[in-house]
């Protein structure tokens, strides 16, 4: 569903040439980047076909969206700049929870895990968008928000200034921003931790616009020095054929669903790694062989095992 | 669809390519080098802590290395300027097809189909049981 007024194919122009900048910079010696060409030509094919495959689903999410919005609960004025702080808050909070049960079960992890199947961490990796967010219906938590009454484009809107807001913390580039920023902000810091598979960075920093959900919400871990970020997937990908970096994860889950049909809530719903044998690791188990104190809960704190530099 | 997507489409695609030939000529990838047993040692550990190794052999051209562990083969092959790594059982990996001093391994995972390593022979003589 778009907007007249969409921030994301006005910023399109901003997102090839920051992709020019970031490599000729990184070239040069200037900047902290690293590309290689198959991973780029596999990120930017994700994205590139990603709108072709959100129209395929964009007939039913709008029907539904106005049909929410049909039987909203109060009149809410576009025109009100109430309106846009109130839709700023509560989308970046749906935002947050979209995320996070994205990463969380997984027949929404299916969907976003080629999101993050790059080994690398630079602009090109942010438009690695998922072909079947729309077969995932993740589409469906932002419709409280237009049962409550505000008018589709506001939040059509909101959306992709979330997106393009995402955009620029994609990148090694900028190491910190001023403290006040990281303390409420989303930035480069904290989303590389959200990218990188280390064992105590899993699972950590949903955030979309604003970091204070995951400390409000526990799921909030900085940067350690100690820690150097490592990019990709828990069990990475041996491959740059774009259509398995898509659907691998859909595949092996009717997989399992077709092997072990007895188990096959536990394959869709649980979370990834989840096996009915204890055979396979999930973030949560992962996360307790590599510390298993801070895993019990015993001295983990919501700014993390070694407290917050934020 | 109208005429004006498909212009966009077709736009879009030639802004890939460009950008795509920008990263080839930049040759900013990891510098990541030939495995050599260190290495390989080092990434096994990272990907499969706690875990024994009976023996490990490594790509001639440093593009992969296979180890054995009890009952379980670790494999490692390289991706781009990456590494993935997998496990099979031990029978399986001894089975795999070796031609022309190429070892090609099913990992039987549709994120990593298989891995390809250049090995002077296969399998181990004193190890294939």
């Amino acid at each position: 569903m778009k907007a007249d007024f969409d921030p994301v194919t006005l910023a399109t122009p901003f997102f090839i040439l920051s992709i020019i900048l970031e490599i000729v910079l990184a070239r040069l010696g200037k900047a902290d980047a690293r590309y290689e060409p198959k991973d780029t030509a596999v990120s930017l094919g994700m994205g590139l076909f990603s709108g072709v495959a959100g129209l395929l689903t964009a007939g039913v999410v709008f029907a539904c969206t106005l049909w929410a919005y049909e039987h909203r609960l109060f009149n809410i004025p576009m025109t009100a700049i109430w309106a846009w702080v109130a839709v700023f808050l509560l989308e970046d909070l749906t935002y947050y929870w979209f995320h996070r049960i994205s990463h969380e079960r997984r027949f929404w992890w299916a969907a976003h895990v080629n999101h993050h199947s790059s080994q690398h961490y630079n602009l090109s990796t942010a438009l690695r968008q998922t072909w079947t967010g729309g077969v995932a219906g993740t589409w469906a938590l932002w419709l409280p928000l237009a049962f409550l009454g505000f008018p589709p484009a506001i939040i059509a809107i909101q959306k992709g200034i979330s997106l393009v807001y995402q955009y620029w913390i994609h990148t090694e580039a900028i190491k910190k921003t001023p403290r006040w920023f990281e303390a409420v902000f989303n930035t480069p810091s904290h989303h590389r931790v959200h990218h990188a598979r280390n064992a105590v960075y899993l699972d950590r920093n949903y955030a979309g616009i604003l970091i204070v959900w995951d400390k409000l919400f526990g799921t909030f871990q900085p940067e350690l020095d100690a820690e150097p970020c490592r990019y990709g997937l828990v069990k990475n990908m041996a491959t740059f054929n774009i259509l398995r970096v898509a659907f691998h994860e859909w595949i092996g889950m009717a997989a399992d669903v077709v092997r072990h049909p007895r188990h096959a809530l536990g394959y869709i719903f649980g979370p990834p790694g989840w096996s009915h044998d204890g055979s396979r690791e999930t973030s949560a188990m992962i996360k307790a062989r590599s510390n298993p104190v801070e895993a019990a809960g015993t001295t983990r704190s919501p700014a993390g095992p070694q407290g917050s530099r934020a | 669809m109208d005429e004006a997507f498909f212009v966009q489409l077709a736009l879009s695609g030639g802004a890939v390519a460009v950008l795509v030939a920008i990263a080839a000529w930049a040759r900013i990838a990891k510098p990541a080098g030939p495995l050599d047993e260190h290495k390989a040692r080092g990434i096994l550990e990272y990907e499969f802590p706690g875990r024994t190794l009976d023996a490990i052999w490594v790509a001639s051209n440093g593009a992969g290395a296979l180890a054995k562990s009890g009952g379980m083969a670790l494999v490692i092959c390289q991706v781009g300027d990456g590494f993935a790594a997998r496990q099979i059982p031990w029978a399986q990996a001894i089975s795999a097809s070796f031609k022309n001093g190429k070892l090609c391994v099913d990992l039987t995972d549709i994120s990593a189909p298989r891995a390809t390593l250049s090995l002077p022979s296969w399998p181990p003589t004193n190890l294939a049981a």
